[in-house]
C-alpha cells in the first residue's frame, strides 16, 4: 500500500545545500514541505565546502546563513597565490573581507553538518523531512507526482510543484527530460584533514606547479578541505590503497613557504578522498516546465575550479523561493526572471571558469609561462585580475570587460 | 532529528526564575555548578561514576544557561542572586547539605555560597578559579590569544560582533578547547547569548567580583583546589594562593594535560580526585561566640 501525503505545495528532491535551503525558506513562509534526502544522515561525501561572499548574501536572504555559522563555517579572509614561477616570499595576497557590504570574507565549512543543520532549520520551520527517501521519482505536469520509497514503504505526493536539486547526479532532470551536454578540463579530488596548527587560519592558499593545481581552504582550529586539480591523465595518481597518503605527501610544493611542511608533514585525514572529473555542466532543454523547477548544480554548472557553484544554488533557490513565496501564479512563466538571470549569470561564469582553468589547470612549461605572462600584466594593471572577482561578488557585478574575447585573447595571447 | 546534548531530569522554579537540573542518585547530596559556556552538561563524565560511588548528584543550568531561564537584564546576574538560585534549588530538593563543586564561574559561585552559608556546605571542590580574595592576573605575555580574552572583553563585546561571520570572532576566542562546537549552537538560543553576555557584564570577572570586599568570612569547610597546566587565563597562584582563606583542611591538586576545561579534559582524573575528597575531612569548627568589638 501506498501512503499518500495530501495538500502538499512544494516537494524538494535533494536535501544538499539548494534543496535543503529552499525547503527552510519555503516553511518558514508558512508553504506545505516535503523534504527528500537520500542519506540516511548526513556524511561527508566531499562536496562543495567553500562559499563566495555574494553566496553567503543569498544565504542572509534566505535566512540561512546562521545554519553555516553553527555547522562549523570558517570566515576565512586571505587569499594567497602560489605558484612555481613565483618565489614563495613574492606571493600576492587579497583580503577578501571587503567585497560584499554587509558579508566578510568567502567560508570555507563541513559540507554534511551544514546540510543537517539547514533541514533541521526545515523541520523546525514545519517542513517534513525525510531522511533516507529512496527511488524518488518525479512525474513533470500541471500535477506534478512524486513517488519513493522509505524503509520499504511506498510514498506519493501530488504537489503544486517539485524541486529538482539532486546536484550532479541530475536525477530529476533526466526524469522530466533534461539532459546535460557536458566538457570535462581535468579532474580534481578533495580530502578534509585536521592538525594544520602551524597553517595560518586566515590564509586560503591557491596555486599552481608540476602538474597538480592546490588549494587549502582552513576550516578553524587545524581543519581544512584540501585540493588537488590534475591533469585528465593523471586520475590514477591518487587511486587505491594509500591515495590519501599520496594526495597529502603531494602538497609538499617548492612554491609554497617552507615547502608546504605545514600541510604535508602535518595533515590528518578526517573523511574521505573523493576524486572527480572537474564536469562543466549545459543544460540541453529548459530547467522549468509545468510542476517541475531545476536548481543548483541539477541546472547545470560552471567547472568547479571557480567555487561559485555553492553560490549559484543559493542564488538559484533564493530566485525560485521568490517566486513561490511572492505570489500565486508558479506556472512555468512565472520563472522567466529566474531563467533570463541564470542564464546571463551561467554564461559568466563558463567564461570566467574557462579563463581559471587555462591559466591555472593546465600544467607543463608552456602553461607555466602564461601564468608568468599574465601574472605580469596583472600586476601592470590590476583590472587584469577581473575573473577573480567572481569568486567575491556576483558576476553581474563583474566589469563587463572580464568577459570579452579582446579580453582574453589579451590574457593569453604569446606576445605583449 | 539533532542529538540533544542533555542529561536533565526535572525542572523547578525556584528564586523567581527556572532552573533545569540533574538529580540522579542516593545518598550524601554533591551539586555540581558549570562555568561560562558551560551547562550541566559539562560534568557529562563525572555524573554516573559520582552516583555509582553512592552520591546524589545534583547539576543546574545556572541561570542563563541550557534550558534554564534567561533573563535579558543584566542585573538579574549578580553573584548573590545566583547563589541565592543554588540555596532555593537544594532547598526545593529538601537538601540542607551538600558538597559543593565548581568550574570557572561555578568556582566563583562556590567559593561565595561557602563562605556565605558555611553550614550548608559539607565539602568545597573548586576547578580553576580561585578564592575571588587572591589578587592573580596573567600578565600579557602569560595570556594567549584564546578564551582569556573572554574575560577581558565580554563586558565590551556586543553580541552582534561575536556572531558576525559565522561567529567568526567567537570562534578565534575559544579556539579548539571545551565543547567549542558545540558552544555556538548552544548561544544562539533565543536570548542565549546575552544572558551569558550578562554574566561578564554583571560581574567583571569571576575573580574580580568581590575583591572590593576585602574582609571575607572564611572557608570552613575542607577544600580542594584543582588547577590545570594548560588554562590559558589563570594563574596557578591565584588556586594555591586561595589557602590563607580557608580554616578547614586545603588540598591542592595540578592537572597536566588539560586546558581550562579539566572536567572534559582530563574527566577520569576529575572522578578520581573528587572520590578520593568527598566526604573525607571534617570541618573546621563553625565559630560559636560572637567576637567582642
Amino acid at each position: 500500500m501506498t501512503v499518500e501525503h495530501t495538500g502538499v505545495d512544494v516537494v524538494v528532491v535533494g536535501g544538499g545545500i539548494a534543496g535543503a535551503s529552499a525547503a527552510a525558506n519555503l516553511a518558514f513562509n508558512g508553504l506545505s514541505v516535503v523534504l527528500l534526502e537520500k542519506q540516511e544522515t548526513y556524511q561527508d561525501i566531499v562536496r562543495g565546502e567553500w562559499i563566495a561572499p555574494w553566496g553567503l548574501r543569498e544565504a542572509q536572504t534566505l535566512g540561512v546563513e546562521e545554519a553555516f555559522g553553527l555547522g562549523g563555517a570558517w570566515e576565512i579572509r586571505e587569499w594567497t597565490q602560489w605558484d612555481e614561477t613565483v618565489d614563495p616570499a613574492e606571493a600576492e595576497t587579497v583580503d577578501m573581507t571587503r567585497f560584499v557590504p554587509g558579508v566578510g570574507g568567502p567560508m570555507s565549512f563541513p559540507h554534511h553538518e551544514v546540510c543537517a543543520l539547514m533541514a533541521e532549520q526545515a523541520e523546525d520551520n514545519g517542513a517534513t523531512v525525510v531522511m533516507g527517501a529512496q527511488r524518488a521519482h518525479v512525474t513533470a505536469g500541471t500535477h506534478p507526482e512524486v513517488r519513493w520509497t522509505h524503509a520499504g514503504q511506498e510514498h506519493l505526493a501530488r504537489p503544486r510543484l517539485v524541486i529538482g536539486a539532486t546536484g550532479r547526479g541530475c536525477t530529476v532532470g533526466r526524469q522530466v527530460g533534461v539532459s546535460m551536454a557536458t566538457s570535462v578540463h581535468h579532474w580534481g579530488g578533495g580530502l578534509r584533514v585536521t592538525g594544520l596548527d602551524d597553517w595560518p587560519m586566515d590564509v586560503q592558499a591557491m596555486g599552481t606547479e608540476d602538474e597538480k593545481m592546490f588549494m587549502v581552504f582552513p576550516q578553524g582550529d587545524g581543519n581544512a578541505r584540501l585540493y588537488i586539480n590534475f591533469p585528465t591523465a593523471n586520475r590514477k595518481l591518487y587511486q587505491g590503497p594509500e591515495g590519501e597518503k599520496r594526495f597529502i605527501a603531494d602538497f609538499e610544493l617548492a612554491s609554497l613557504p617552507d615547502r608546504g611542511k605545514a600541510v604535508y608533514s602535518a595533515a590528518k585525514p578526517i573523511g574521505p578522498l573523493k576524486l572527480w572529473p572537474s564536469v562543466a555542466m549545459f543544460p540541453e532543454q529548459p530547467i522549468v516546465m509545468d510542476g517541475v523547477v531545476l536548481v543548483g548544480d541539477e541546472a547545470g554548472n560552471a567547472d568547479t575550479v571557480l567555487g561559485t557553484g555553492l553560490s549559484c544554488s543559493l542564488r538559484d533557490t533564493r530566485a525560485v523561493c521568490e517566486v513561490l513565496t511572492g505570489g500565486d501564479d508558479w506556472s512555468p512563466g512565472a520563472f522567466e526572471g529566474y531563467l533570463a538571470e541564470r542564464k546571463f549569470r551561467m554564461d559568466r561564469l563558463h567564461f570566467g571558469a574557462d579563463i581559471i582553468a587555462k591559466l591555472y589547470c593546465e600544467y607543463g612549461p608552456a602553461a607555466a609561462e602564461r601564468r608568468r605572462r599574465a601574472r605580469g600584466l596583472m600586476a601592470e594593471n590590476f583590472a587584469a585580475s577581473v575573473t577573480g572577482l567572481l569568486n567575491m561578488v556576483p558576476p553581474e557585478d563583474v566589469p563587463d570587460f572580464g568577459f570579452s574575447e579582446f579580453f582574453a585573447e589579451r590574457l593569453f595571447r604569446e606576445r605583449a | 532529528m539533532s542529538v540533544k546534548d542533555t542529561l536533565l531530569t526535572g525542572s523547578a522554579h525556584v528564586n523567581g526564575i527556572d532552573i533545569a537540573y540533574v538529580d540522579k542518585g542516593e545518598g550524601d547530596p554533591v551539586v555540581l555548578l558549570h562555568g561560562f559556556p558551560d551547562s550541566h552538561y559539562l560534568w557529562r563524565h563525572q555524573i554516573d561514576p559520582l552516583v555509582e560511588a553512592g552520591f546524589r548528584v545534583i547539576a543546574p543550568d545556572l541561570r542563563g544557561f541550557g534550558e534554564s531561564g534567561k533573563p535579558q537584564e543584566v542585573e538579574a546576574y549578580d553573584m548573590r542572586t545566583i547563589v541565592n538560585d543554588v540555596v532555593a534549588l537544594t532547598q526545593h530538593l529538601g537538601i540542607p547539605k551538600a558538597h559543593i563543586v565548581g568550574h570557572d564561574w561555578g568556582a566563583a559561585i562556590a567559593w561565595m555560597y561557602a563562605f556565605l552559608m558555611p553550614r550548608r556546605v559539607d565539602h568545597l571542590a573548586v576547578l580553576s578559579v580561585g578564592h575571588p580574595g587572591v589578587f592573580s592576573t596573567p600578565s600579557i605575555e602569560q595570556r594567549k590569544a584564546s578564551w582569556y580574552m573572554l574575560f577581558y572583553q565580554f563586558p565590551g563585546v556586543s553580541e552582534q560582533l561575536l556572531r558576525r561571520n559565522g561567529w567568526r570572532l567567537f570562534k578565534e576566542i575559544m579556539g579548539g578547547e571545551g565543547d567549542h562546537q558545540r558552544y555556538p549552537r548552544e548561544l544562539a538560543k533565543p536570548g542565549a547569548l546575552t544572558a551569558a553576555l550578562n554574566w561578564y557584564r554583571a560581574n567583571r570577572s569571576p575573580e574580580s567580583e568581590l575583591r572590593v570586599e576585602a574582609n571575607f568570612p572564611p572557608v570552613l569547610a575542607p577544600t580542594l583546589g584543582i588547577w590545570s597546566t594548560g588554562d590559558k587565563a589563570l594563574l596557578e597562584e591565584g588556586m594555591t594562593g586561595s589557602v590563607k582563606f580557608v580554616k578547614g583542611s586545603w588540598r591542592y591538586e595540578r592537572v597536566e594535560d588539560a586546558s581550562h576545561w579539566i572536567p572534559l579534559d582530563q574527566p577520569e582524573i576529575v572522578t578520581k580526585l573528587l572520590l578520593g575528597f568527598l566526604g573525607t575531612e571534617k570541618a573546621a569548627a563553625v565559630p560559636t561566640r560572637r567576637r567582642r568589638l
